[in-house]
């Protein structure tokens, strides 16, 4: 189903994963994961518990080394890179439960996320982040641990966005935050999105995730079992299969 | 009342080399999360590099260059070098255990306190070796009035090692790279996802806090003059509980502990004994890390539920 | 579409869990065969087996008085790693003071089997009771000390167990001269004896510490595979998720120390009876340091591991680097493994070695022409190394010194410069190692002991961090 022909155009392009595989110590995590987000698109990685989500986005990033296989940024092989130099190249993550620094200022926080620029853009992109997200200037000074959740969410969210990146990595965003605020956070992914950066987006609430994807993929105990644009996936049958075992 | 100002100016001096030390301690521990108990052997190194260049502008009885500028050589010396040592260390015996158990990386530890104690007496023997300090900066120099003398030594060591933690301070909180420590101390990976340099942050953090170390280990050979090989087991670990009591890994904490430590040492040995001071140090010391386990300026770790 | 699932566990199963042994990667080859050969036999046939050459070593084969004695060394490293293991390994409390226990029970006995107490005659109390006793103290005193760990986690506790640790031999050095001996300690300790039986001989007290040992690890394994076993690992692990599972987190925390801290003091009676007096210099930080790197060489939280870890630092600390001789052939073996094993493939090996020997006939003829004087000094070692081959100066020492610090540079060169040129490296840096051994490290064994555990310390760390037989934890993403 999941032919050339269906997939949107432009999709041969941004980021590929070509047969990676991963290992931790002597447990294989990664088994020849195929996968490929075109640029404007917003793409979701579905998958269940220790089923090798997050460690694909990490590989995407180069915090994990696969013992094969390759990683291709915009037609470029990026895989023995180290992760500065993929973030420079416009890859931004926005990780599981946000990790925020929680004993420095907003601001702060947002700095370090421009920490490779020059500083030449730094007002600029600062401007751009607060007018996205108008509450972390009213609470620029305050510490990131102090927040709210869904404002922490927001920090995340701008201090990924401070190095401008072209890819934005997703670790699973709904995570501990109440049905609304997952509302809102799913909104703003498709507000940023729509200004222009591809998204991966890695969740466990697959109908959620798929509302706003274009396309899906699943993963389970590290292969990839499923894939396809993503109206098509929230109507198969084969996605509870993979989330449920026979 | 003499007495009382005499003792505290000891325990300032003794305070001020703990707190140096028990700062280097602190930020290892910050970004790393290790009890580097090599931390006490590289002020032994750098009070021996200090020696050498004492020994090389002509020895202290007959220095060839005005005595400031030996001064500062040492200090720079001994601080470089032992910086560079700091982070020679760092890259060899420790980055290789960033995600191993922690357990390791303290044997790790453990193997390089011997293996530097041990260079040191290969090379330079068990003896111990002389500052002679008051042979070129003489003791009637300073502050005296009636029978309280504070020597010009004492007053230097005490004005420099508060220098220094100021200017450490600042370092940390106002600039890019203090922003980048905080951040690597408060989590390693996600400033690694944000593309901050980790092992140059790293790299940066050992220099520094061995470098003040170094000049730890310079002053107290200015001080108390006499130098060896195994002299940095005792301040290890008495910086290190400055360090705790403080706080652990916060610079001014670090500070505290080390003077606070520092003055009650020289109390206790002045007034009730100095047989039994390290004895009442350890109880107080096990008692307050009981009651107050965070230290005095360290914030109560939430346990994530 | 696209790629159909494998056939799935059951619903309820967790998947990641259930196919964990398929996914286990094995050594290639015939090694692979015996690992998983190896995970087949059972713990109590493998206890069997360890025992029976354990007495068959001294019993039949015969040991001299020296082997003798580092057999017993060796014995009480193992058993102090053991109970170790109890604290650090299984409930992965980080205990500092454990040396403390060791010194205790060698104290306690002391006090019970000499003159020092109630004088004139003092107290002579049979083995049967006297150790029992020092042991059932030492539980109490592990308890009280592990009272801080039911607020203290971590480095915390164990800063607070280290200053027990010290504060325990400011004790035993300063507090009451008359009864503890100071500095000068105790002396003309009765032997081991009780029931008209008396053991004085070596062997004797070898056999002792070899039974004592093995009781000690069946008691442990028992209890390990117990309910306790599995409250101290759940505590090590997440002592929160514990506590909701209804496990006394501060209970099975303090039997821990408790269990630690009696195994320490048995070891530390047997220790005081075969050396028949203690010091507090006997108990002090270094020897700590020791307990440690067996355990954590052997592995933490495996007690076949602790066990052989506290028999090899022992063994090698002990046996082989006291000599010049048998330390140069633990030296050159050493290393000589180490290439074996470390460089691939075999004709690397073989040029780096080849290269090593050429590099040094080259350099000694070099400096022979120059000076004679240079290279007119005897190896150290009496070894049967060459002495056409490493260089070795009349006065070996200031050459010596500079060969060790040139090598401690290069070492750290080699690691940090990319693949060939570390190959072409290894050979000027084995040279001066060689030389450096040859001019100066043999000649002092007491500081090279000590270097070269230090060494063995971060290089082992280096290459398997969780030790020889720790298991490596897999974080599961």
């Amino acid at each position: 189903m999941a032919t050339a022909a269906n997939r949107p155009a432009g999709v041969n392009g941004l980021l590929k994963l070509d047969e990676i595989t991963t290992y931790y110590g002597q447990m294989r995590i990664l088994e020849a994961i195929s996968l490929e987000v075109g640029s404007g698109e917003l793409v979701c990685l579905l998958g269940g518990n220790a089923s090798g989500k997050s460690t694909t986005l990490k590989t995407v990033l180069g915090i994990v080394r696969p013992r094969s296989g390759r990683v291709l940024l915009a037609g470029e092989d990026v895989t023995s890179w180290p992760v500065p130099q993929r973030i420079a190249n416009g890859i931004a993550i926005v990780p599981e439960n946000r990790r925020l620094f929680g004993d420095m200022t907003v601001r702060e926080n947002l700095e370090l996320g421009a920490v490779l620029g020059d500083g030449g853009t730094f007002a600029e992109d600062l401007g751009r982040v607060h007018e996205l997200f108008p509450r972390l200037h009213e609470r620029r000074n305050q510490l990131a641990g102090t927040l709210s959740g869904g404002e922490q969410q927001m920090v995340a969210m701008g201090r990924a966005l401070m190095s401008r990146p072209r890819l934005l990595l997703m670790d699973e965003p709904s995570m501990g935050l109440s049905p609304a605020l997952v509302q809102q956070n799913f909104r703003i992914i498709k507000e940023v999105h729509e200004s222009g950066v591809s998204v991966l987006m890695v969740e466990q609430n697959a109908t959620m995730a798929l509302s706003i994807a274009d396309r899906g993929y699943v993963l389970s105990t590290g292969q990839i079992v499923l894939e396809g644009p993503a109206p098509e996936l929230l109507k198969s049958e084969d996605l509870k299969r993979a989330y449920l075992g026979r | 009342m003499t007495k009382f100002t005499q003792e505290l100016v000891n325990g300032l001096t003794q305070g001020g080399l703990y707190a140096l030390v028990a700062l280097g301690y602190s930020m290892v521990y910050g970004v790393l999360k290790l009890l580097n108990f090599a931390h006490g052997d590289l002020y032994m190194v750098g009070a021996f590099v200090g020696y050498f260049v004492l020994q090389w502008f002509g020895g202290p009885t007959a220095l060839a260059v005005p005595v400031p500028i030996v001064l500062l050589a040492m200090f720079l010396l001994a601080g470089g070098g032992v910086g560079a040592l700091g982070v020679a260390i760092e890259r060899f015996a420790y980055r290789p255990l960033r995600d191993a158990p922690r357990i390791a990386p303290l044997i790790t530890a453990l193997g390089v306190s011997f293996l530097l104690e041990n260079t040191m007496l290969l090379l330079f023997g068990a003896s111990y070796r002389d500052y002679n300090t008051s042979a070129f900066i003489s003791f009637s120099t300073g502050i005296h009035i009636g029978a309280l003398n504070i020597d010009i030594v004492r007053i230097m060591v005490i004005v420099l090692s508060v220098a220094l933690m100021i200017g450490l301070r600042l370092l940390v909180s106002r600039t890019q790279l203090g922003r980048q420590m905080r951040a690597v101390a408060s989590d390693r990976e996600a400033a690694e996802m944000l593309g901050i340099n980790v092992d140059y942050t790293i790299s940066a953090t050992f220099f520094l806090g061995s470098a003040l170390a170094g000049i730890a280990g310079v002053m107290a050979g200015l001080v108390f003059n006499q130098i060896y090989t195994l002299m940095g087991f005792i301040i290890g670990l008495k910086a290190f509980t400055a360090a705790v009591v403080g706080g652990i890994g916060s610079i001014p904490g670090a500070m505290l502990g080390g003077f606070l430590i520092g003055i009650a040492e020289a109390f206790i040995t002045g007034y009730v004994s100095s047989t039994y001071t390290n004895l009442i140090v350890f109880g107080i010391l096990i008692a307050f890390m009981i009651l107050r386990p965070s230290g005095l300026l360290g914030r109560v770790q939430l346990q994530k539920v | 579409m696209a790629v159909e699932p494998r056939d799935s566990p059951s619903v309820g199963v967790d998947e990641w869990v259930a196919r964990s042994l398929e996914r286990r990667e094995y050594l290639p080859g015939w090694r692979g065969d015996v690992q998983r050969a190896l995970e087949q036999v059972g713990w109590w046939p493998r206890l069997v087996v360890a025992t029976a050459v354990g007495v068959f070593i001294p019993v039949v084969i015969g040991l001299n008085s020296f082997q003798t004695q580092v057999g017993i060394d060796a014995l009480l490293l193992a058993i102090l790693a053991l109970g170790l293991n109890v604290s650090v390994g299984w409930a992965g409390l980080l205990d500092l003071g454990y040396v403390a226990f060791y010194g205790f029970g060698a104290y306690g006995y002391a006090l019970l089997s000499s003159n020092q107490l109630n004088p004139p005659g003092g107290i002579h109390w049979p083995a049967y009771f006297s150790i029992p006793l020092v042991m059932i103290g030492a539980a109490i005193l592990g308890l009280l000390v592990g009272l801080p760990s039911r607020r203290l986690i971590g480095d915390y506790l164990a800063i607070v167990t280290l200053f027990f640790g010290e504060a325990f031999v400011e004790f035993t050095n300063n507090v009451a001269p008359s009864k503890l001996g100071g500095p000068n300690g105790i002396f003309a300790l009765d032997p081991l004896h009780g029931a008209h039986v008396q053991i004085t001989t070596p062997t004797g007290y070898f056999l002792v510490l070899l039974g004592l040992l093995v009781v000690s690890m069946a008691v442990l394994h028992m209890l390990d595979t117990s309910r306790m076993g599995r409250a101290w690992r759940a505590v090590r692990e997440d002592p929160l998720a514990a506590s909701a599972m209804t496990v006394p987190v501060n209970r099975v925390k303090l039997m821990a120390f408790a269990f630690g801290a009696m195994i320490a003091a048995m070891a530390g009676t047997i220790f005081a009876a075969q050396q028949t007096s203690v010091f507090p210099t006997d108990f002090d930080t270094p020897y700590l340091i020791l307990i440690y790197a067996g355990l954590i060489l052997g592995g933490a939280g495996s007690m076949s591991g602790a066990v052989l870890g506290g028999l090899l630092v022992s063994i090698v600390l002990d046996g082989f680097l006291r000599s010049p001789t048998q330390s140069s052939y633990i030296f050159y073996g050493v290393i000589l493994v180490t290439l074996c094993v470390k460089l691939r493939p075999w004709t690397r090996v073989a040029f780096v070695v080849g290269g090593t020997i050429v590099f040094g006939f080259v350099m000694h003829a070099i400096v022979a022409a120059f000076s004679s004087s240079a290279v007119a000094g005897t190896s150290g070692a009496h070894s049967w190394i060459d002495l056409h081959w490493a260089i070795v100066p009349a006065n070996p020492v200031t050459f010596g010194n500079i060969c060790f610090v040139a090598l401690l540079c290069l070492v750290v060169a080699l690691v940090q410069v990319p693949g060939r040129w570390r190959t072409m490296l290894l050979i000027p840096t084995l040279y001066v190692a060689a030389c450096a051994w040859e001019a100066r490290l043999s000649q002092v064994p007491a500081t090279t002991r000590l270097l070269l555990l230090g060494a063995i310390l971060i290089v082992v760390m280096a290459w398997r961090p969780s030790g020889l037989l720790g298991a490596r934890r897999v974080e599961i993403v």
